[in-house]
């Protein structure tokens, strides 16, 4: 968990709990935040993840544990004692004030002098990149305006933490696209320590240093973009975030499977003994078909079945021949082209041995 | 790495949770919202607790049990009433009903022309006291009615005249509620209906009235309410036909016996409570109907439809207007119907009982206050209820006592006024007889309508203002100027008008705690009434319709002119 080991966490949650009635929402979280780290809470809905962000922010107190900001115990502080600044899906943007009063709302109950303020909106303004906006009332602008409207207010007061709330879900998926990118970087310039709920994968892959996936009121795993993705540590992660396959089989040896008639070859070693039942997960678009020649390991004769067009690529599902395992497969219209790949041809296909995950069986709450 | 099937120590031993302390804005929200719950104890359960407290003493304050019940129901002339009251306010209900159907039909689901018109007329009767449409009838039907001969020597004077008084009186309410129900229908059912080709028999049948029911079924228990409780009908027309509105006036009024009257309003109290508890189940469901992805319905010409509304909404209005012309007549006549020749003899009100000009102004001025007051009561009230972080208890029990006077009749709670604040025990005695019991009586009689419209407009508004504003450490009442209150001004305003309106009209409440020098408009065309002075009666009524429609068309002005630019920034 501890990435950087050497800097002192600016967050730090011990023991957090969260209970509603008898459902628990939140199950003894542990978790640091380092300064400047943007860290993506992911999870299906029901998660825990917005609960979690309740108890930061103090909107909702956890029943149990305690949290630390920058080395200040805020965990049963009121809202205003903290020091966040929030921005939610709704925008919650102030509908009767022009853009400048709704960025200038915190400026002047905190008793700025008016040229301070109105110094420090043009800034805000400029930096997420809306300068020109400043008399508008927010119905007059657009999601994607409103959304960083609510970002340059939550900053006016330079919080130590920004706190997203699905800040992105309510937008068009363009729109979405730019403004993640749009978020990042400013982010990254003014080295903010930033907390963002999503139940959106690709959102979460793409901006944090970190992603956080939850279940059940758990923390599943904690990694970066690239760990969650390539290396899921459960089968809930692996299921949760991109494409999966799940193939069922039991170990030969501790670097060797037999799933449904295949033998399958992987480089981790996986110490549950001869005969476990094991699942070996494959994402589809790591299946091999090109330069099949180099690969000397899992490779199997396949039927090729429906080819689903998705535009970027071909979605499509292989059977092993002589064995009873179907799996799916992405390949790149490339490679198709190339290759001649079509529906109801046999191809040769390889599955590399780095990539398959193998967690110990059953998977449980397979959906 | 991550925690997947660790065993962990047993953390479910019962450790206290964790409270969050409170912070400057929690202090102030629950101390307002403790500060609202006494108020409505005060003014709202304690009267209620003291009518059902009084229904078990004798005349001398000492409890005897059940002995008031058994005398009532051992005296034929009163019991009678609990019949009669039940029989006439299920007949008007269901004619009420059915005609606001079909004109909330005829102005949500046609093409006929003038639909605006004709609701501007269906308002007619909110802005009237019920004694209005009362002496129109007597006028009509009466002993030298000028169409007495319609009623084939049937007297007036008695159930008809009620039934006639009270579905004219309720017909708006009914109309609104059902008209509401109709309006939000979603067009993708009839366009369904229509590609299945269902018959447009059917589709009325298997589509419109399901999706009406609930609304129909509220406005069922809202004119049922009304006109069980309501007093001025049948005070006016009732003649020797008693029903239970009458009969507490009577007892109380008449012949001084507290108990009695606090008998007759318990009783009066139940079919009421039972309404309000059914109509607040339907409320909830009709709401579930609701999707926000339903698209609007838009009703097509239809040519015979049309013309067929046309000709049943113009005699549904024209009976309205008769009604109120009638008034208006014998108001401006000298002396109607035998001299004709206009004059304003007949608003010469301070040659007459009632208390004369002076109890319009006390009606301008008590009605004037309880707007001021009770709007900013009950809206910084539903504020309080809906916005406090968590004390869940305190704001679940603040909001059932604003919901509580919904199913108190008026007689009852101004029943409870007497015998709460004229006890000289109670060291609030000093506000009796005053201005001040009127408009807190008047405040606390129209609570929950004006509540509820608040705390919908409140809960429209993005609920993460509160969380935005605590974020950036602005305390919570400057949210609320600042925001808050303007993006809710139109509620606000609805709240203020509706107050007026009904101050200015309502005679149950007021009744019973009005002073000699506190009189007010409505009661002075009782009081006229009363003495014979009909004309002058049916004038009076006439000065507080005008008022309350000229109140009601500023309003409107206001909405459309100031409010359209003041509210710029509801505009794209």
């Amino acid at each position: 968990m501890d990435s950087t080991p050497t800097t002192v966490p600016y967050l730090r949650i011990r023991n957090l709990s969260k209970k509603f009635g008898a459902f628990t929402a939140l199950d003894t979280i542990d978790l640091d935040i380092m300064p400047g780290e943007f860290v993506s809470f992911l999870g299906p809905s029901g998660c825990g993840k917005t609960t979690l962000l309740r108890a930061i922010s103090g909107l909702d107190v956890q029943t149990a544990g305690s949290i630390h900001q920058g080395g200040r115990d805020i965990s049963t502080l009121p809202v205003a004692k903290r020091d966040f600044g929030i921005v939610f899906q709704s925008y919650a943007l102030f509908p009767n004030l022009t853009i400048k009063d709704n960025v200038a709302y915190g400026l002047v109950s905190a008793g700025t002098p008016r040229i301070e303020i109105d110094r420090r909106v043009k800034e805000l303004l400029e930096l997420v990149g809306l300068p020109e906006q400043a008399g508008k009332y927010p119905a007059q602008l657009s999601g994607g305006q409103q959304q960083r409207v609510a970002l340059a207010r939550a900053l006016a007061l330079s919080p130590g933490l920004l706190l997203l709330d699905e800040p992105l879900s309510a937008l068009d998926a363009r729109v979405r696209a730019r403004l993640r990118g749009e978020i990042r970087d400013l982010q990254q310039r003014l080295k903010l320590t930033t907390i963002m709920v999503t139940h959106d994968q690709e959102e979460a892959l793409t901006m944090s240093d970190r992603i956080v996936v939850m279940s059940n009121g758990r923390i599943e795993q904690v990694g970066t973009p690239d760990e969650i993705y390539g290396r899921p540590a459960t089968a809930f992660v692996a299921d949760f975030v991109g494409k999966m396959n799940f193939l069922e089989g039991r170990l030969v040896t501790s670097k060797r499977a037999i799933v449904r008639g295949a033998v399958l070859d992987f480089s981790e070693e996986v110490p549950l003994g001869e005969g476990a039942a094991v699942t070996v997960c494959l994402r589809p678009e790591d299946v091999a078909v090109r330069d099949i020649g180099e690969h000397s390991d899992n490779r199997l004769s396949v039927q090729v079945g429906v080819m689903e067009f998705i535009g970027n690529h071909f979605a499509t599902t292989l059977h092993a021949s002589g064995t009873g395992l179907n799996f799916s497969a992405d390949f790149s219209i490339n490679a198709v082209r190339d290759l001649g790949i079509s529906s109801g041809a046999t191809i040769e296909v390889a599955l590399p041995p780095k990539r398959l995950r193998v967690f110990a069986q059953p998977r449980s709450a397979t959906a | 790495m991550a925690t997947e099937t660790l065993i962990l120590p047993d953390r479910t031993a019962a450790v206290a949770p964790l409270r969050q302390k409170l912070g400057h804005d929690d202090w102030i929200m629950r101390g307002a919202v403790v500060a609202l719950g006494l108020w409505l104890i005060v003014t709202v359960l304690l009267p209620l607790w003291a009518v059902l407290s009084k229904s078990f003493q004798a005349a001398d304050g000492s409890f005897v049990g059940l002995a008031n019940f058994q005398a009532y129901f051992a005296n034929p002339a009163l019991a009678n009433s609990i019949w009669h009251s039940v029989w006439v306010s299920l007949l008007s209900t269901i004619i009420c009903v059915l005609l606001a159907f079909v004109y909330a039909y005829g102005l949500t689901r046609t093409c006929m022309p003038g639909r605006g018109l004709f609701r501007i007329i269906a308002q007619i009767p909110i802005l009237a006291p019920s004694l209005l449409p009362a002496i129109s009838l007597v006028y009509l039907f009466g002993n030298q009615g000028l169409v007495k001969w319609m009623l084939f020597g049937a007297s007036i004077y008695g159930p008809i005249g009620i039934v006639m008084g009270e579905v004219f009186w309720t017909f708006p309410h009914a109309l609104i509620i059902i008209a509401t129900a109709l309006a939000i229908s979603d067009a993708r059912l009839y366009e369904a209906a229509e590609a299945l080709r269902a018959s447009p028999r059917r589709t009325f049948w298997t589509v419109t009235f399901p999706g009406a029911r609930y609304g129909l079924i509220s406005a069922v228990f809202v004119v049922f309410t009304l006109v069980i409780t309501d007093f001025g009908v049948p005070k006016v027309i009732g003649g020797r036909f008693n029903v239970l509105a009458t009969d507490i006036y009577k007892q109380v009024v008449g012949q001084q016996n507290f108990q009695m009257g606090a008998v007759v309003g318990l009783i009066l109290l139940l079919p009421a409570g039972v309404a309000f508890v059914v109509d607040q189940l339907m409320q909830r469901r009709q709401l579930a109907l609701l999707s926000a992805r339903a698209v609007p319905y838009a009703p097509r010409p239809d040519a015979t439809i049309d013309r067929t509304m046309l000709a049943i909404c113009s005699l549904i209005a024209f009976a309205i207007l008769v009604i109120l012309g009638v008034s208006f007549f014998a108001s401006i006549a000298t002396f109607w119907p035998y001299n004709l020749t206009p004059s304003f003899k007949n608003f010469d009100f301070d040659m007459m009982d009632g208390g004369g000009w002076r109890s319009y102004f006390n009606s301008l001025v008590m009605a004037g206050l309880t707007a001021l007051f009770g709007t900013a009561v009950i809206f910084a009230g539903a504020y309080l209820v809906e916005k406090t972080p968590r004390f869940r208890y305190a704001r679940g029990f603040v909001q059932f006592l604003a919901l509580l006077p919904l199913a108190v009749p008026g007689l009852v709670l101004g029943l409870g006024y007497i015998f709460f604040f004229n006890n000289p025990a109670n060291p609030l005695n000093f506000i009796y007889g005053t201005m001040a019991i009127l408009v807190i009586c008047t405040i606390s009689h129209f609570y929950s309508v004006s509540h509820l419209t608040a705390v919908t407009a409140l809960k429209q508004i993005d609920r993460e203002f509160e969380t935005v504003s605590a974020s950036l450490r602005v305390p919570f009442w400057r949210t609320f100027m600042r925001v808050t209150l303007p993006v809710c001004l139109p509620a606000v305003l609805d709240i203020a008008m509706y107050l007026f309106v009904n101050a200015m009209t309502t005679v149950s409440a007021v009744v019973f705690i009005y002073a000699p020098h506190t009189t007010l408009a409505a009661i002075a065309v009782l009081n006229m009434d009363d003495a014979g002075d009909v004309a002058p009666a049916a004038a009076m009524a006439m000065v507080v319709f005008a008022t309350a429609a000229v109140t009601r068309a500023i309003y409107m002005l206001l909405t459309q002119g100031y409010l359209a630019r003041a509210q710029m920034w509801r505009k794209r």
